[in-house]
């Protein structure tokens, strides 16, 4: 209001606005064949983002974006069709399979979930905590690290008199379903009163945060000393580099394990051949000497009736692709993320599974 | 005809649009008002249910095990935020559209209230992200734990000064982004002020600062209080700033001015995915109802501040 530009500016500005508006649509209708939209968990996305480009070099027809924006979301926009693929560290609920009976359920890869905290001088040890603990922690029953039961566990650690922040996913979240899993798994009172769910009402803790997935939870507790949160293990990176502390937590067998390659496939080799041919299982608290607690399929959720042959085809080459050996499950990109293989017994239920969709 | 036809079908469509608006929501969100009833208000507990349990029938209303709907933690955190951002931004919108009006040489003026004009074309995300990048640290490092040695003996001014996501940063977050309407509405209505009052105060002997604060302010209340009103309009439906200062506390009330706080804009936007996993659906029609107290609170500020403009009028009209 106070520039009084000369008149032939407004029409460039003008022009320009045209030029664009134009360029917008070309390029939009351009594209319209041979796209995927991939949303959803965010334990996931490291994956598909290491996944994509390796996969358009071979299949440059096809265009795949990305999004993370939390397993709740992935599951709701396959759902209701916005995205081909929702990806999603939860399987879909009875009901909401009751519901939409075309939806399935397929394992990409065996994923795990790491407890991470800060306490200033004590990152580098490796804090023993048991579900009963972190059940405690998030009820706001445990509210100091020096607790005695905190204290219990991990005798020769010098635990400071500090309040305990604890973190949670405010979104939808895979990583929220498999942590309340494992907390419903071994505290019977956590079972009764709030049980699991992609997102449940977390019990009021003073100074307890809020975080959106799980790079806000990797930031969350890296700005906030003394909280403790539940992250991905594909972010197992950013926490190293943050300098911030990864738990050990108690297994079935008493044991105190943290997520390693041996850990998962020991927790897996116990619960692979339970998996039913809708691939909808859980696999917390498997047993196990040496099992890794947290461990879950990454699902894609698909819409088995597509919107059209094309995108039909287009995304059963790109799941048998990421299934296979020597695609996505290949031990380069499985490496990258601490991820696990799929099993050849899981991956032939898959295969099945794959060949329902259709356009 | 035709153009005034027209004329009245474009102006129409104005109010025509916001009633459209609320008679959505309403209808949208009747099957949840209904179950709710009043406690959805006074509730302090938004439970989703258990989202992987089979859905039950209450009242002949399907729905989750464990799902109760109530908000007034959402309605205290963006009553509250509003209130200290309106504290924090009523002072320096004042204090700076006085400034740029009297204190400032002509040049200079402009570029500067540009820069404040400016201030309110920034998108609330990036106020978000500055919030949670530089506020958040600052405020949890060094101000709240001063503020707390200093005023901790204020009922809620004491430890613990938490995370620095809060109920203080979401004010002062919000105080920024409406501090460019108090001060730009202001310093027009102050510039437009015709020049014989200031020469008539000046001939009394009034100072620069006696002349605006006590004879050319007090004819400006009603600019003023309309200035506040888009203000607060704007602070109580902020909702990406406040989503990533706040800290989104679930079911709590704040404790301490430091404490986290969830309000009802920034609710609905995080829990809308969460939401769309409720198989009977009740789930995001509390989210319509939640956005439908929103608009009836907004309404009720707006017709609030009309009333006592309408007060003002004809006093103002008698001494011109």
């Amino acid at each position: 209001m106070y520039m009084g530009r000369p008149r032939r500016w407004s029409k460039l500005a003008l022009l320009g606005v045209a030029a664009l508006g134009l360029a917008t649509v070309g390029g939009a209708s351009a594209a319209e064949s041979g796209r995927l939209l991939e949303t959803g968990s965010s334990l996931l996305y490291p994956l598909f983002n290491i996944w994509v480009p390796v996969y358009t070099k071979t299949y440059p027809g096809v265009q795949i974006t990305t999004q993370s924006t939390g397993s709740g979301t992935g599951i709701s926009e396959s759902v209701s069709g916005l995205a081909q693929i929702g990806a999603s560290d939860a399987y879909l609920s009875n009901a909401l399979e009751k519901q939409h009976p075309e939806m399935l359920n397929i394992p990409l890869a065996i994923s795990s979930q790491m407890v991470n905290y800060n306490l200033p001088g004590l990152n580098n040890e490796h804090l023993k905590l048991s579900g009963p603990v972190l059940a405690g922690i998030y009820q706001g029953k445990i509210t100091k690290w020096n607790d005695p039961e905190i204290a219990k566990l991990n005798p020769s650690v010098k635990l400071p008199d500090n309040t305990i922040v604890p973190v949670h996913r405010t979104d939808g979240s895979g990583d929220t379903f498999i942590f309340t899993q494992y907390l419903s798994d071994t505290t019977p009172d956590w079972a009764k009163s709030i049980a699991y769910g992609t997102t449940i009402s977390w019990p009021s803790v003073n100074g307890g945060l809020g975080a959106e997935g799980n790079q806000g939870m990797v930031n969350t507790v890296n700005q906030t000393p003394y909280s403790i949160a539940y992250i991905g293990i594909s972010f197992k990176g950013p926490i190293a580099q943050d300098k911030l502390g990864e738990a050990m937590l108690e297994n079935r067998a008493g044991k105190f394990v943290l997520p390693t390659n041996a850990t998962v496939q020991s927790a897996a080799n116990a619960m692979v051949a339970k998996t039913p041919k809708d691939e909808r299982i859980s696999l917390i608290f498997a047993p196990g000497a040496d099992s890794y607690p947290i461990i879950n399929y990454e699902y894609a959720i698909i819409k088995s009736t597509q919107s059209d042959v094309q995108s039909a085809q287009d995304l059963k080459t790109f799941l048998r692709w990421a299934l296979s050996g020597t695609g996505g499950n290949a031990a380069s990109f499985m490496h990258q993320v601490s991820f696990v293989p799929l099993p050849a017994s899981v991956r032939k239920l898959s295969d099945a599974q794959i060949a329902k969709i259709s356009g | 005809m035709k153009f005034r036809t027209l004329l009245a079908t474009l102006g129409g469509m104005v109010p025509a649009s916001m009633v459209a608006v609320l008679a959505f929501l309403a209808i949208y969100a009747w099957p949840a008002i209904d179950y709710n009833g009043v406690s959805f208000l006074g509730g302090m507990h938004w439970n989703l249910g258990s989202l992987y349990a089979d859905p039950v029938s209450v009242g002949g209303v399907d729905i989750l095990p464990g799902a109760s709907y109530g908000i007034f933690f959402l309605i205290v955190g963006t009553l509250l935020s509003t209130l200290i951002a309106l504290l924090l931004a009523v002072p320096i919108g004042v204090g700076a559209a006085i400034f740029l009006a009297e204190a400032v040489p002509p040049r200079p003026r402009l570029w500067l209230s540009f820069l404040v004009e400016l201030l309110a074309a920034i998108p609330s995300v990036v106020f978000g992200l500055w919030g949670y990048a530089a506020v958040v640290p600052l405020m949890a490092h060094y101000v709240f734990p001063a503020m707390a040695d200093t005023l901790g003996w204020l009922p809620g001014f004491g430890e613990p000064t938490g995370s620095g996501f809060g109920l203080l940063t979401s004010g002062i977050v919000l105080s920024l982004m409406i501090v460019p309407l108090i001060a730009a509405t202001l310093r027009d209505a102050i510039d437009s002020q015709p020049a014989a009052v200031r020469e008539s105060a000046a001939a009394l002997g009034a100072t620069r600062f006696e002349t605006v604060w006590r004879v050319i302010l007090p004819g400006l209340r009603s600019v003023l209080i309309g200035a506040c009103v888009l203000a607060t309009g704007r602070a109580l439906g902020e909702t990406m700033a406040v989503l990533m200062v706040s800290g989104n506390a679930l079911n709590t009330l704040p404790q301490t001015i430091y404490a986290p706080i969830s309000t009802m804009a920034a609710f609905i936007a995080s829990q809308l995915d969460s939401a769309l996993q409720d198989p009977t659906g009740l789930a995001v029609r509390s989210l319509a109802e939640i956005a439908l107290v929103l608009c009836i609170i907004s309404i009720a500020v707006n017709a609030v501040a009309r009333l006592i403009l309408a007060g003002f009028d004809p006093r103002h009209r008698r001494n011109a």
